[in-house]
């Protein structure tokens, strides 16, 4: 080990170059630095921005594991072939990869890009910002996202949310969200409607083919080697099948129009179409349980917004003006994508508000405004992307007269 | 009820701001602190609490057709509501400066330029295209000041947040206020289309 660090430290490039500020981004993540800092710190522990940021991406890794399937499964459901989860397990696998992996490179090559400019630009070592963004984007977004529309979105938000607000811990609004609000409000059909969710078809109407490229041909010999069944292409979508989440269901007929096409089962461990990945509840949990543990994410934040969504709920129950506000409000915690923007989202320690007190309201009010705008909005299907942009546009607002309350509180004590 | 829909459509989901972007000017030249944003918020709300019952009753009965004069006027409505707006301004000006100076001294030139504010002047056209009956203008002033006033303490505590951070120096400052205003605008989007009225 000390003779690999040698080694690295022997081919360190001069500094103020791009080379030296790629060689320290990557040096860093590796190992500690040997710079200490001069003059009296006090340091807590070995915590850096670096390893905080890459505990939230250890959480994320099942719902990276589970989007990946998930995007095969809901692909051979619609052609009706090995409809049961497990069935066709390498096809559903590799099928998932072939979508995945292309979204999660170009999103990153994107936004470390724009990343590594700014930090040679103004000659500091690279912050990673964008190692937690890159991690969350992919799974926040449809699987046939075209890429030049991705690249787009995720150039916007770094450059517009991030580096002009002065780059890593100094955005005020969330930074994968951003990317997914981009594509929302620029190219609507691309992210939103029945057609959109389920990858690989060239329209989700009953008789439909499935699209097979290169990609698949390769696939289609190597599983030949092995004597294993491919993909098939002359595949096309079965009767009766629509694509259509859960929430655009139960916007149009209420719960029950919901458990017609899909079980409780179902939705909760996440075999649904939806954003890559949002699904599975459970793993999500997992997830959110470990960042509670680490001290990465605040319980406050989760805590405030499931306490939130559960009192709008109910009394949007008692309202029970149309189907969608009658759909009782413990189904909606599940129905969409509630736990992945309570784990992921909402718990940003940048975007979110930084007070103890504030916290708890930033998050209620998440909650509140999420399920308003997913019952009482007809014009979008899901609340959460825009309540957690619109609560972190009022965090620095909420932190204001919560620090501005304890200095009277005190000097009232004094 | 009715009411009530009219304070939330004109705060929340059809903010003067974020989606008329109406009241720039004062908007983006006094968010720099919080506590100014907010004296001058309240202001405004208070300038179209009180103006948009006073120009309802101008317009409809002295300046419409069935009105006093008998005369269809409306072509001196543009005049008479600024000649309105302009003396509550004044009202207004006045009690600052006596309740709190610092106040008035810091908002400055802002105070009396609330008279040509775009958003208050707009808010009491609208009042007229829409048609409100006498309660809903008030509704709609008070709420409409109030989105105004959301809006302007909203920004003026994020750019005291980013007052410290390493903006490229060409964005500093205004430019960065229009970023943010614009952020701010997405961010609103989320309750546009929303019909308070349906349910």
């Amino acid at each position: 080990m000390s003779k690999l660090l040698d080694f690295a430290k022997k081919i360190e490039p001069k500094k103020g170059t791009l080379a030296h500020t790629l060689y320290d981004g990557f040096f860093t993540f590796l190992f500690s630095p040997d710079e200490v800092t001069h003059g009296g710190t006090h340091i807590k522990d070995g915590m850096d921005l670096k390893r905080t940021m890459f505990h939230v991406v250890i959480a994320l890794q099942l719902c990276y594991l589970f989007g990946t399937y998930n995007i095969g499964h809901q692909h051979f459901v619609a052609i009706g072939e090995h409809t049961s989860f497990l069935e066709g397990f390498y096809l559903k696998l590799f099928y998932g990869l072939g979508k995945l992996l292309p979204i999660f490179i170009v999103s990153n090559v994107v936004g470390l890009g724009i990343e590594f400019y700014y930090a040679w630009k103004k000659g500091h070592s690279i912050e990673e910002g964008f190692l937690v963004s890159g991690a969350l984007i992919p799974l926040i977004m449809p699987p046939d996202i075209p890429m030049w529309i991705l690249v787009l979105s995720v150039a916007f938000a770094v450059w517009i949310g991030k580096e002009a607000f002065g780059g890593t811990g100094m955005n005020i609004w969330n930074i994968a969200l951003l990317a997914r609000v981009f594509v929302f409000f620029a190219y609507p059909t691309t992210i939103s409607g029945d057609e959109v969710w389920v990858s690989g078809l060239a329209s989700t109407a009953a008789g439909s083919g499935a699209e097979y490229g290169l990609y698949h041909d390769v696939c289609n010999w190597l599983f030949g080697l092995f004597g294993a069944a491919g993909f098939n292409e002359a595949a096309t979508v079965v009767d009766g099948f629509t694509g259509a989440t859960p929430l655009a269901l139960a916007y149009q007929g209420g719960w029950e129009a919901v458990t017609q096409v899909y079980s409780e089962a179902q939705m909760w461990w996440g075999g649904i179409p939806g954003s890559i990945g949002e699904t599975s509840k459970p793993l999500i949990i997992v997830g959110a349980l470990f960042l509670i543990a680490t001290g990465i994410a605040s319980w406050r934040v989760m805590a405030g917004m499931l306490l939130g969504a559960v009192v709008t709920g109910m009394m949007l129950n008692g309202w029970g003006a149309t189907p969608f506000m009658e759909v009782p409000w413990h189904y909606h915690l599940y129905m969409g994508s509630f736990f992945f923007a309570m784990a992921f989202m909402a718990t940003d320690p940048v975007t979110a508000a930084s007070t103890d007190v504030g916290k708890w309201i930033y998050g209620f009010m998440i909650g509140m405004v999420g399920l308003i705008v997913r019952i009482l909005n007809p014009a979008y299907p899901e609340g959460w992307m825009l309540a957690i942009l619109f609560m972190n546009t009022f965090a620095p607002l909420i932190d204001h007269y919560v620090l501005e309350a304890n200095m009277k509180k005190r000097l009232k004590r004094a | 009820m009715e009411l009530v829909n009219i304070f939330i459509k004109s705060a929340f989901i059809e903010n003067m701001v974020l989606t008329y972007f109406l009241g720039m000017c004062s908007y983006l030249a006094v968010s720099k602190t919080v506590k100014t944003a907010f004296g001058l918020g309240l202001a405004v709300i208070f300038v179209l609490g009180i103006t948009m019952p006073i120009n309802w009753l101008i317009n409809n009965y002295l300046l419409a057709e069935g009105g006093i004069l008998g005369q269809d006027l409306t072509f001196l409505r543009l005049i008479l509501f600024i000649a309105v707006i302009a003396s509550m301004v004044q009202l207004v000006e006045m009690v600052i400066e006596k309740l709190s100076p610092s106040l008035y001294n810091s908002l400055g030139i802002f105070l009396p330029l609330i008279t040509v504010n775009c958003a208050i002047l707009g808010g009491n056209l609208f009042m007229v295209t829409r048609e409100y009956n006498f309660t809903e203008s008030v509704a709609f002033g008070l709420g409409g000041g109030f989105g105004w006033f959301l809006a302007i303490i909203a920004i003026a505590a994020i750019r005291e947040k980013i007052r410290y951070s390493n903006v490229p120096a060409p964005l500093r400052g205004l430019g960065m206020a229009f970023i943010i205003t614009g952020l701010m605008g997405i961010a609103f989007l989320s309750l546009l289309g929303i019909d308070p009225a349906a349910f």
